[in-house]
């Protein structure tokens, strides 16, 4: 099994064969990619909220009412084609919500194998950056 | 570990898509060589490969071998991640909805003019033997648990399983919050 301590090293492969780093240049530059990737999460996961607050706050007030009242069987007629506009843009909205959430679920398991790698200077890495987005992203959230 | 993964592809093929094997005495005399240390190096892969041969997951019984047990192995490890995803909101759902327990405190406060008046605080919250806080216990255990599969299966480093979690949780995120995003409306935005 590879080592499975923490290790202070310059050489590491990380996630991908391509991605191999012999020096200590190298190595800084890899800190640098984890550590965006991990500020990256953060921002992701606070843009999401704000992308559904905005959503829920651009979109007609009712359109969840007559979302109920439609699912309950007793369809209206289709003679509000408003309300199938809204409701069009609103699967748009939530699929593009998806995308993003399948985007945050990859780069967690990223990060997490990035971890895994056991060097140091990548965990440090993930750490600072993990700081540094909910340091930066954070704040955005409370002024919703 | 670097160097030991050097080592290891130094006598395997480089363009399979086999991942280095676990059980080293059952493997085909290709992988015959000198070292005795053969099975303490690159027990597990540690960059992404995309193939189906010889791949462990999870429980030792599990072995996938062929093309169609790896097709078995990505619809399941799809409805897991599925599951979970759903896991997630029935237990917000859920407490959203047990939190209806409201309790009362009043207490006199002295108020202006000598007279007493009634402050009354409310809380809102479980209590801890109650059954809709056991379920949320067992359930968080439950999360817990496909949590932490999840993670194991994403740690193959295989790309058909670790496309089968992603597709998953979108899915999974997809189907089942849109129900909660509209129930968060009600209460947020109709009066």
């Amino acid at each position: 099994m590879a080592s499975m301590h923490f290790i202070f090293s310059d050489t590491v492969v990380l996630l991908f064969d391509f991605w191999s780093v012999h020096s200590p240049a190298g190595m800084a530059l890899s800190v640098l990619v984890v550590l965006l990737l991990a500020v990256l999460y953060e921002g992701i996961k606070v843009g999401k909220a704000k992308l559904l607050h905005q959503v829920l706050v651009n979109l007609p007030t009712c359109i969840s009412q007559q979302a109920i009242a439609e699912t309950d069987g007793e369809s209206a007629g289709s003679d509000s084609s408003p309300v199938s506009r809204t409701h069009h843009r609103w699967y748009l909205c939530h699929f593009g919500q998806s995308l993003i959430h399948v985007v945050q679920v990859v780069i967690g398991y990223f990060i997490m194998l990035a971890v895994m790698s056991y060097n140091t200077w990548i965990f440090l890495g993930v750490v600072l950056g993990s700081a540094v987005g909910y340091y930066l992203a954070y704040p955005l959230l409370s002024v919703a | 570990m670097d160097h030991s993964h050097h080592m290891e592809m130094s006598y395997m093929d480089h363009n399979s898509t086999m991942p280095p094997s676990h059980h080293h005495p059952t493997t085909s005399a290709s992988h015959s060589h000198g070292g005795g240390d053969s099975n303490m190096m690159m027990m597990m892969p540690m960059t992404f490969y995309f193939g189906f041969k010889n791949v462990q997951l999870l429980f030792s019984g599990l072995v996938i071998n062929t093309a169609g047990e790896m097709a078995g192995a990505f619809v399941a490890v799809f409805l897991l991640a599925m599951f979970y995803e759903g896991l997630k909101i029935a237990r917000e759902s859920l407490l959203r909805k047990s939190q209806v327990s409201i309790r009362y405190n009043s207490m006199p406060v002295p108020g202006p003019n000598g007279t007493i008046l009634m402050e009354t605080h409310k809380t809102v919250g479980q209590q801890m033997l109650s059954f809709p806080h056991l379920l949320q216990t067992v359930l968080h255990i439950i999360q817990v648990v496909i949590s932490y599969f999840l993670m194991l299966i994403f740690m193959t480093y295989n790309g058909y399983l670790c496309i089968a979690v992603a597709a998953g949780a979108g899915t999974g995120y997809f189907l089942f919050s849109w129900k909660k995003a509209v129930v968060v409306d009600i209460t947020e935005h109709c009066h």
